[in-house]
């Protein structure tokens, strides 16, 4: 057992966990209900887990919930207290870009990490490497291409 | 298991009910209103819910996956309601097929495109119905008569002295009114038509919407499996317990692991491997992608195969046939839904005795999941009202969530713990456990002249899903996009010969379409390029008697994103299946020295009717998508039974990079006379034969083996 204190979407945190090798991803999913991030390959390859640690987009399958201590960790749940994020998810929206939805979360959350930390619409759009089963890329290049108010 | 092969067998019927389709739906069905009053108010109530705020329900028996059903079926009723869209929801049905079953089938499943196909025109008569009902019931509630009512947009009806009331608040007479056989339409196209934006997407931005694996109940427990390495083997010991783990059981096909959250479950069920024995399958030959290979060899050499059948025979085609002859292979593929395989299921007992199983799943076959709960030791008893299914949002189905092998699976742990699970098989297993899109070898043998084929003999060798259950020795579903040609073919053959394999198979997105569309479409182009014909006009020459065809690839060849393309960069293909008539054509460039990639598609789509057009765009969008990854880089081999495929680092799929742009023109049929085709799947069979038609422009080079780049991995750019 051990016990991680870390910030959660703002908010102060503290999990007691069986191991703190615990992925994050299933101590957001499994312990504290907030399964909006997605479990989808374990192997840091399709994205859909993806989180903000720090303001940096991260995968969530692996971060262990021990290297997580301290830092701030910001899931798709908060995404709309920011103003960029809002605006993300009203472009998604407008462009209606979720099909089964199941990858929305990540691919978010990884367009959002990138385009707050001042990187530009273009590069962004076009160099995601979520999966989305469903082929939603178009609509998501179109998305962020159309922020507005964004370099 | 027999429970298992009786629920296999129905579904294998849906693909023989295809070609039925259509005839199903131009049949006014009224959904059992007919049935009496009692009947008929619980119709009502089953179908479309209005509760006091005025937010009207539509509860459906077809999943949502992605390809935005629930709202397309929404907008279908609140056309006929005369509703705003916004106080539109819809939401999935319990498990009662003679209710919630694709009328005319009677099985609550959700595939073969056929939901709004085969929805359209009985729920419309329904909606109606309601609307009739509802101003019927504002004359009993207020006073004068059902004429005097009128329907008035927003969920409201209005009378000349009573005023404009809500839905809402004559609700109370509704189980008072008389049922109507039929009922005068709104067909105001208000909303039938329109971009509409789809209900279930605001809560897929924000991370509220529950998939089957975001199940949570007080209480619950955790649980992931380990299958047996080869396919089918099962399992002769296994520990009964493991560090760590909550319980270990055995599965009978796998060995599930129950712990406090899911990452020690389907850790220690991967370090459980070592420890278990396996009864392995019996004939490893019939498990292996090269002995199949060969097998599919032998079985297009042979005069006649066993249990060859021939589906379609006219003229005399040998003789006819000298310019093509050629053998398309297509590959055994993964589903790889993005959510992998969960099921979350809770056993009530009293007296000791099981009185409830619920389960919360991802699954695009409702009708099946009490005969796999009956299945199960103990639980053959079990009345209707003692099993229920909570349909929740599917991370991808493309067939894979008919099955029911993971849903069984959790009802046996749950009955096993006492508590409920929540079991999530890990990728790695998902992977090598699939139902596999059917491995299929195609002969085509192919003449004629600058006005047509001549002579055409088709041979499809493939790991036929229905002969392998063998209730059938083959239904149309190993030759559907073979069969039933658009184009005037005088002298033809197609014939069927099943591969037999052990292999696990399942239905994939398009079906038979998704290997022998690849096939026809490509033996065409190679014919017209033999014959120095173009290939689009050379298909029209041969399309004559089929208006709507011609329509679309006419509509292709004049399109300036189609002429906007460099010939020698281009290909197309076309096709005529789930009712609906697709265009496709492709431009690609040499990608990374060795490969291509699409940079340009454009899809012209006759599916009649059209619901939503966005929606039609957006499964064209996802189609090539699917056909792009699959064609290009997929294949699932397998070694004496031991899937090669271990997770998406070695199945490369589609990223941004990769996604070309794809636009799309819809051509609306009349709305008077056409009814809503299939677009689900149609997007996906032109693709494969489009690229290797292109490929050749650009390189001499025919691809007749898919994929085009076997091996390909994520990392490697
Ligand atoms: S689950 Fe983390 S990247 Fe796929
Ligand atoms: S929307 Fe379904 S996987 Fe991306």
């Amino acid at each position: 057992m051990a016990q991680i204190s870390f910030k959660l979407n703002g908010v102060a945190k503290t999990v007691t966990v069986d191991s703190p090798e615990t992925p994050l991803l299933w101590v957001l999913r499994d312990q504290l209900g907030l399964t909006g991030t997605k479990y989808g390959c374990g192997i840091e390859v399709c994205g859909a887990c993806t989180v903000l640690i720090n303001g940096e987009p991260e995968k969530s399958c692996d971060a262990s919930i021990g290297e997580v201590a301290g830092k701030s960790v910001m899931t798709i749940e908060a995404l709309k207290t920011d103003p960029l994020g809002a605006r993300l998810q009203a472009a998604w929206l407008e462009h209606q870009v979720p099909q089964c939805g199941f990858c929305q979360s990540g691919m978010l959350m990884a367009a959002f990490g990138r385009l707050k930390a001042g990187e530009s619409r273009a590069s962004t759009a076009s160099s995601l490497s979520n999966i989305c089963q469903c082929g939603t890329f178009q609509r998501m290049k179109e998305a962020i291409l159309g922020l507005p108010g964004v370099a | 298991m027999s429970a298992k092969r009786t629920t296999d067998t129905m579904v294998l019927d849906r693909r023989s009910f295809l070609g039925g389709a259509a005839a199903a739906v131009l049949m006014p069905v009224t959904l059992g209103f007919a049935a009496g009053r009692a009947d008929a108010a619980a119709a009502v109530g089953a179908y479309i819910r209005i509760d006091a705020s005025n937010t009207v329900t539509l509860i459906t028996g077809q999943t949502e996956m992605g390809q935005g059903i629930g709202s397309g079926l929404a907008q279908i009723m609140a056309e006929e309601l005369m509703l705003d869209w916004a106080q539109v929801r819809f939401e999935h049905a319990p498990v009662n097929p003679a209710l919630y079953g694709l009328p005319g089938w009677g099985l609550q499943l959700t595939g073969g495109s056929t939901s709004t196909m085969m929805w359209y025109a009985p729920l419309r008569s329904a909606s109606a119905i309601a609307a009739w009902r509802l101003r019927a019931a504002a004359a009993l509630t207020f006073g004068g008569l059902v004429e005097q009512w009128t329907l008035v947009a927003g969920g409201n009806v209005k009378h000349a002295s009573y005023g404009v009331k809500t839905f809402a608040s004559v609700l109370g007479k509704v189980a008072s009114t008389p049922v109507p056989g039929s009922a005068p339409f709104a067909g105001t196209k208000r909303i039938v038509g329109q971009r509409v934006r789809r209900i279930d997407l605001a809560a897929k931005v924000d991370g509220s919407a529950k998939f089957g694996m975001d199940v949570m109940l007080p209480g619950m427990v955790f649980a992931s499996v380990v299958h047996c390495p080869a396919l089918t083997g099962t399992v002769k010991s296994c520990p009964t317990r493991a560090s760590g783990a909550l319980a270990v059981v055995n599965l009978g096909n796998a060995v599930g692991v129950v712990a406090s959250n899911t990452w020690n479950a389907m850790r220690i069920a991967s370090t459980l491997q070592s420890k278990i024995t396996w009864t392995l399958p019996a004939n490893p030959a019939l498990l292996d992608s090269g002995s199949l290979a060969s097998a599919a060899q032998a079985l297009q050499a042979a005069a006649t195969p066993a249990n060859l059948k021939v589906f379609e025979t006219a003229g005399s085609p040998d003789g006819k046939t000298g310019t093509i002859d050629a053998t398309y292979i297509a590959p055994f593929l993964a589903h790889a839904c993005m959510e992998v395989m969960n099921a979350t299921v809770s056993v009530t007992k009293t007296n000791g005795a099981v009185t409830l199983v619920e389960l919360w799943l991802p699954t695009q076959g409702q009708s099946f999941v009490p005969g796999t709960v009956r299945s199960v030791p103990g639980l053959a008893n079990l009345a209707d009202a003692q099993i229920k299914v909570n349909s929740m949002l599917c991370g991808g189905g493309f067939g894979r969530k008919i099955e029911q092998d993971y849903v069984l699976q959790a009802v046996k742990l749950a009955l096993t713990v006492g508590k409920p699970v929540k079991l999530t098989w890990s990728r790695p297993q998902d992977f090598k456990n699939d139902k596999y899109r059917p491995y299929a070898s195609m002969r085509v043998r192919l003449g004629g002249d600058a006005n047509g084929i001549g002579g055409l003999v088709y041979r499809n060798v493939s790991a036929s899903i229905s002969f392998q259950q063998g209730a059938n020795p083959e239904d149309t579903g190993a030759v559907a996009g073979a069969v039933k040609l658009p184009y005037a073919i005088a002298n033809r053959r197609i014939e069927f010969a099943p591969l037999p394999t052990a292999i696990p198979l399942g239905y994939w997105r398009s079906v038979g379409e998704s290997y022998n569309t690849f096939a026809i479409e490509s033996a065409i182009d190679e014919l017209a390029l033999a014959l120095n014909q173009d290939p689009i006009d050379y298909r029209l020459r041969m399309l004559g008697a089929d208006p709507r065809a011609s329509r679309v690839l006419q509509t292709l060849k004049a399109s300036p994103r189609y002429t906007g393309m460099a010939a020698a960069k281009r290909g197309a293909a076309f096709l005529k299946g789930f009712n609906s008539y697709v265009a496709l054509a492709l431009e690609i460039a040499p990608d990374n020295g060795s490969r291509i990639r699409v940079t340009k598609a454009h899809y012209v789509i006759d599916c009649g009717l059209v619901i939503n057009p966005d929606a039609v765009e957006a499964q064209m969008q996802g189609g090539l998508a699917h056909g792009l990854y699959s064609a290009l880089y997929n294949r699932v081999t397998f070694a004496n039974g031991v899937p090669q495929v271990q997770n998406f680092s070695n199945y490369r799929v589609l990223t941004a990079r990769d996604m070309p742009q794809v636009t799309v023109d819809i051509i609306e049929g009349d709305p008077t006379t056409t009814m809503p085709g299939g677009v689900g799947e149609t997007g996906v069979p032109c693709v494969a034969p489009a690229l290797a038609n292109a490929y050749h422009r650009l390189s001499g080079t025919r691809v007749r083996e898919l994929p085009f780049y076997p091996g390909a991995t994520m990392s490697e750019d």
